[in-house]
């Protein structure tokens, strides 16, 4: 090949538009990316969760937009609590399409002999039920649901056979009918939409739930309307029915939901969880944040005198940073690119090994948003980890091209390096705040990260120090060990920083799983009433009360008015034009339980105003909880509305409480002045404390009386309550448990890394020992008893760290006293000791087992 | 008379080193014209480098003044030195120092680049067809011979059509034979451009080569002169 012919192959590949930089970048990289596997691993891994949790989202929310009407159990539904639809809103909604009835609550279901009973979550349903969607019924293969639920048929959960003991073909007691059970339920398409549930469900017909008993006016049913509306509605439909309802039945306290968002609390909740998700993600992403950094420092030390070549060649500074800034995009890149392809196939994995725990079928999809967070939040933590070792490049001289120079230990980067440092951190932070709903939880999130880095940078800092200050120990292995802590380019900063902040994570979710669980099982049902009992109407509670005092003489009875209602109006302005922090949501949303009363009630103080005089006859008042009142910007004057029984009702804010919810005595955001609602159908909610020592047999006798006595009054046993909530709450920590693992997982890429790096210092450090007249296991015991050390001290400012935040979490966010755990302690050293040891572990087999001549020789 | 090319003015430079400030030059007065060849001779330690370093602006001297190719080194920062280095002066180095991931092509036409020249990779296949490596234009450096290796920089050296030539030890690390090539080439090439040439060598014979020899000692020049007024006596 002739020169020209080279020389114009040459200009053709290397595309002379591309900038000097850009060119000379990508023409160091076709080497390839050695030494820069953990810096790609690291930004995938956390790109990989983050576009993983995101495309988990966009999955399930694509399966609420794909199965919205089935999900809904139509186009549009109207529901709310007590108030069956009138005769005039009934004709109103038939006129607008296909409608079907139902209505939910909770009731006991019992088997016939008493001898075992349920907490079930009761649906009636008209004929036409399932509007959309099909019902699947176990070993029935197309279920005709109008027809095994007629005549006292009932369709049940698996669940409630086994509790009950019971099975398909048995009657079992439900109110004050019997109900004769058809068949199993394996699929129910709008259960979603219905409100968390809590027991098994039982499906009647409506016929069977009016002989029940249970669906009195006063009792807490939710009657809900679902309708087909005829034709292929589109969203502007959807909206215009919106409207329309506004305007014919501007009272009727509806709540409507359709097909967009079948379930707007199942969706909250998702996204919460993937915002969640996102910041364990970014904190793994932050963590292998070290590995990049280390991977960079150790390119740039490595290129020194190729650094140098450039400056005697006539290269800027500017042009070394860019050229490296560009090799080191490309690399983030070929991570990220990594970390999205994993994220992408995370939902097609997950999906079949979550089976039902989802609440919705996945349906794959991609989401441009989704992958830009990922990418985004991969990029940024890629640059701000690399900036900074990067602007090292520019302390390099050239001069090392003539003479050896140590490299310095410290260098402070220029001043424009560190101020893009700490733009790149403000984007970060920016980025993070932008995409989380709870603004402040990310805030927190984001400087707790910081500071739990800079507490662990310092340690690292601060045993090396201290190793360089102690006194040798007299024993060989000892003193080269604390030698090794305390030396210049040492593992001490990588261990600390690698493992650090996943440890601080685990031992603050263990220890606040280990105050939480101890709350619920020993401290809550110490403290708490026994039962709760829902629906006792009006005229039964004198009866109810004698039974209750037959049984269980010593017992403590408090009740209250139990109605439920929706917030409309407060302050002046129509709920849905405001826009209210995460944490107090809930309140405007949906249906609240309210009560009235002439006393303060128990597990409540006033905090301020002053509370309504016994008997008071004047403009309604209401009492509001002082936290939530004072989120949601009320205060005492003010005017709220609520919709109660199909009215709108206005009441003055005339004092606001505060309330210890954890007592579970009987209590509520709102409560009214007795003339309020006095006059409104209702029945009562009653709690019952037994004392300490009453046995368990007097316990389910007291529960079997009010069943046999009560049927249509629901009493729910606090401790299984308590239990039921145990068993999911576990579950959600398994879970957060396994996304903390994940920053535990880059910890060990960034400190393997780290490893491999050292190796060849290390190796030369062990042949001179070894020439020395050093053994193997002396050797050995030096790395151990390095690992040993340096795991310990990082596991224990983790204790120390993760101890304060989950203290802070559980003593100030959720009011449960703390209490501390031997085992987080133990975890902490297991995890971190098992992790230095394995990983050092491998690379001392190397060092023990590397020839001493070829590193004598090469020295 | 034209203009010095380098012209150094009671220049020092002490090192800051853990034992305390060491003397590395001192006083040191030069005067080197376009087209001169200088050898820098004298004992390990004795400065030389240092000076060389001081001629290339790729150390700051501490005291005294350095004017080379019109710039004045002293006053200039860092990005402004490697711009006049860069159009005006270049480096030979005893172990070479090419950039390994990088053609012998790509490693000549380096300095071109930095300085945005969109010609660089056609002038470099030139040069490297000048110092006799037109055929190793797509070679790696670890696909070449030491010499040829050395050629590679020659060229790279060679490429900005630089003023000055500098060279540290530039046989150092080459066999008899393929250094004798080198230096020919060397030699050949600062005289076809008029290119000044100072060259640090601990090779006698070498500096025999140079119309003039600055022998140094303890980080002073203590004679300079033509090569026939050197102790050995020797002539060219």
């Amino acid at each position: 090949m002739t020169v020209e012919a080279v020389v114009e192959g040459r200009l053709e590949t290397n595309r002379q538009w591309l900038p000097t930089v850009l060119m000379l970048a990508l023409r160091e990289l076709r080497s390839g990316i050695g030494g820069f596997y953990v810096f790609v691993a690291c930004v995938a891994l956390g790109v990989a969760v983050i576009s993983g949790v995101g495309a988990l989202g966009d999955a399930l929310r694509a399966g609420f937009e794909s199965q919205g009407e089935t999900l809904l159990g139509g186009d549009v539904t109207l529901s709310r609590p007590h108030r069956r639809a009138e005769v005039a809103e009934r004709a109103w909604i038939d006129a607008r399409g296909r409608a079907s009835e139902s209505a939910t609550l909770r009731a006991m279901a019992r088997r016939l002999d008493g001898s075992e009973q349920s907490l079930v979550e009761l649906k009636g349903v008209d004929g036409v039920y399932p509007l959309v969607g099909a019902m699947r019924v176990r070993d029935v293969p197309v279920a005709d649901v109008p027809r095994l639920l007629a005549g006292a048929g009932a369709l049940v959960d698996p669940i409630l056979l086994e509790s009950l003991g019971v099975g398909v073909g048995d009657r079992m007691q439900l109110g004050k009918t019997e109900v004769q059970i058809r068949g199993v339920i394996e699929t129910e398409p709008d259960r979603i939409s219905d409100r968390m549930t809590f027991g098994p469900r039982v499906l009647v017909d409506l016929a069977t739930l009016e002989v029940s008993g249970l669906a009195e006016p006063g009792g807490l049913v939710r009657w809900r309307y679902a309708l087909k509306l005829p034709g292929v509605s589109d969203a502007s439909e959807l909206v215009r029915f919106r409207d329309q309802l506004k305007g014919a039945l501007p009272d009727a306290g509806f709540t409507v939901a359709d097909r967009r968002d079948p379930s707007p609390q199942v969706s909250r909740t998702l996204e919460r969880l993937r915002q969640f998700l996102t910041l364990i993600g970014l904190t793994s992403l932050l963590v292998g944040g070290v590995g990049v950094a280390n991977a960079v420092a150790t390119y740039i030390d490595r290129r020194r005198r190729i650094i140098a070549t450039f400056k005697s060649l006539g290269a800027s500074n500017q042009q070394i940073f860019l050229i490296h800034l560009t090799q080191v995009v490309v690399i983030a890149l070929v991570g990220i690119a990594i970390g999205l392809l994993l994220g992408l196939v995370f939902p097609l994995v997950l999906t079949p090994l979550l089976g039902d725990a989802l609440p919705v079928q996945t349906a794959f999809s991609v989401r441009p948003w989704s992958l830009a967070i990922a990418s985004t939040y991969g990029l940024l933590v890629a640059l701000l980890f690399t900036v900074w070792p990067l602007g090292r490049a520019s302390a390099i001289r050239a001069a090392v091209l003539f003479r050896d120079e140590v490299a310095p230990d410290r260098v402070r980067p220029p001043l424009w390096i560190m101020i893009a440092t700490a733009s790149i951190a403000a984007m970060l932070l920016a980025v993070a705040l932008a995409t989380s709903e709870s603004q402040r939880i990310a805030l927190y999130f984001c400087l707790s990260l910081a500071a739990i880095f800079a507490l662990f940078w310092a340690l690292g800092q601060g045993i090396t120090l201290l190793a360089r200050r102690l006194p040798r120990p007299r024993r060989p292995t000892l003193r080269l060990a604390l030698a090794s802590i305390g030396s210049p380019g040492g593992l001490t900063r990588s261990v600390v920083l690698s493992l650090g902040t996943g440890l601080s994570l685990l031992v603050a979710v263990s220890l606040a799983d280990s105050s939480i669980v101890d709350e619920l099982e020993s401290r809550l049902p110490r403290n708490s009433p026994d039962f709760f009992v829902l629906d006792i109407p009006r005229a039964d509670i004198e009866g109810f009360t004698a039974l209750v005092k037959r049984v269980t003489p010593a017992a403590h009875i408090n009740q209250a008015p139990m109605l439920r209602g929706r917030l409309v109006q407060i302050a002046g302005r129509p709920v849905e034009q405001i826009k209210p922090t995460a944490e107090v949501q809930w309140v405007l949303s949906g249906d609240r339980g309210l009560t009235y009363g002439d006393a303060v009630p128990e597990g409540s103080r006033l905090v301020e105003g002053d509370w309504w005089p016994a008997g008071y006859d004047g403009e309604p008042r209401v009492s509001f909880e002082a936290d939530i009142a004072r989120r949601l910007g009320l205060k005492i004057g003010d005017t709220i509305v609520v919709n109660v029984l199909g009215r709108n009702i206005e009441a003055r804010i005339a004092n606001l409480r505060e309330v210890r919810w954890e007592s579970l005595a009987i209590n509520f955001v709102m409560v009214f002045s007795p003339n309020t609602m006095r006059g409104a159908p209702h029945n009562l909610l009653a709690t019952i404390t037994l004392p300490a020592a009453t046995p368990l047999a007097q316990e389910a006798e007291l529960s079997r009386q009010i069943g046999r006595a009560y049927p249509a009054v629901t009493a729910v046993r606090v401790r299984d309550a308590i239990n039921a909530f145990n068993t999911v709450f576990r579950k959600i920590m398994v879970a957060v448990r396994a996304a903390g693992s994940i920053t535990l997982i880059a910890g060990a890429l960034v400190l393997a890394g780290a490893l491999a790096t050292a190796q060849r210092r290390r190796i030369k450090q062990a042949v001179i020992i070894k020439v020395l007249g050093g053994t193997r296991w002396e050797i050995l015991s030096m790395h151990a008893a390095e690992y040993v050390m340096l795991a310990t001290a990082t596991a224990l400012l983790a204790v120390v760290l993760g101890s304060l935040a989950s203290w802070l979490a559980v003593t100030r966010l959720m009011d449960v006293p703390f209490v501390f755990s031997l085992s987080a302690v133990g975890m902490a050293l297991g995890i971190a000791s098992a992790l230095v040891l394995f990983l050092g572990g491998l690379g001392t087999w190397r060092v023990l087992n590397a020839p001493a001549v070829p590193h004598l020789r090469t020295e | 008379m034209s203009e010095p090319l380098i012209n150094l003015q009671a220049v020092g430079l002490t090192l800051d080193s853990r034992a305390g400030a060491v003397k590395v030059l001192d006083g040191i007065d030069l005067v080197v014209r376009e087209g001169e060849t200088v050898a820098v001779v004298g004992p390990s330690g004795s400065g030389k480098t240092s000076l060389l370093m001081l001629i290339a602006g790729l150390e700051q001297a501490t005291r005294g003044r350095i004017t080379v190719a019109g710039h004045d080194f002293t006053a200039l920062g860092e990005d402004a030195l490697a711009r006049a280095r860069g159009g005006a002066i270049g480096i030979v180095f005893q172990s070479f120092h090419l950039v390994p991931t990088m053609t012998a092509l790509e490693n000549v036409a380096l300095p071109l680049e930095f300085r945005g020249q969109p010609d660089a990779l056609a002038s470099a296949a030139a040069v490297l067809g000048e110092v006799g490596l037109g055929h190793r234009l797509e070679h790696f450096p670890s696909q070449l011979s030491g010499g040829e290796q050395q050629r590679v920089a020659l060229a790279r050296a060679l490429v900005p059509s630089p003023r000055l030539l500098l060279a540290d030890e530039p046989t150092g690390n080459l066999d008899g034979a393929t250094g004798r090539q080198v230096v020919d080439l060397l030699f050949a090439a600062s005289a076809r451009r008029n290119t000044s040439l100072v060259m640090v060598t601990h090779d006698e014979a070498l500096a025999r080569r140079c119309r003039r020899v600055l022998r140094m000692a303890d980080g002073k020049i203590v004679s300079d002169g033509a090569h026939a007024e050197t102790p050995t006596g020797a002539a060219a």
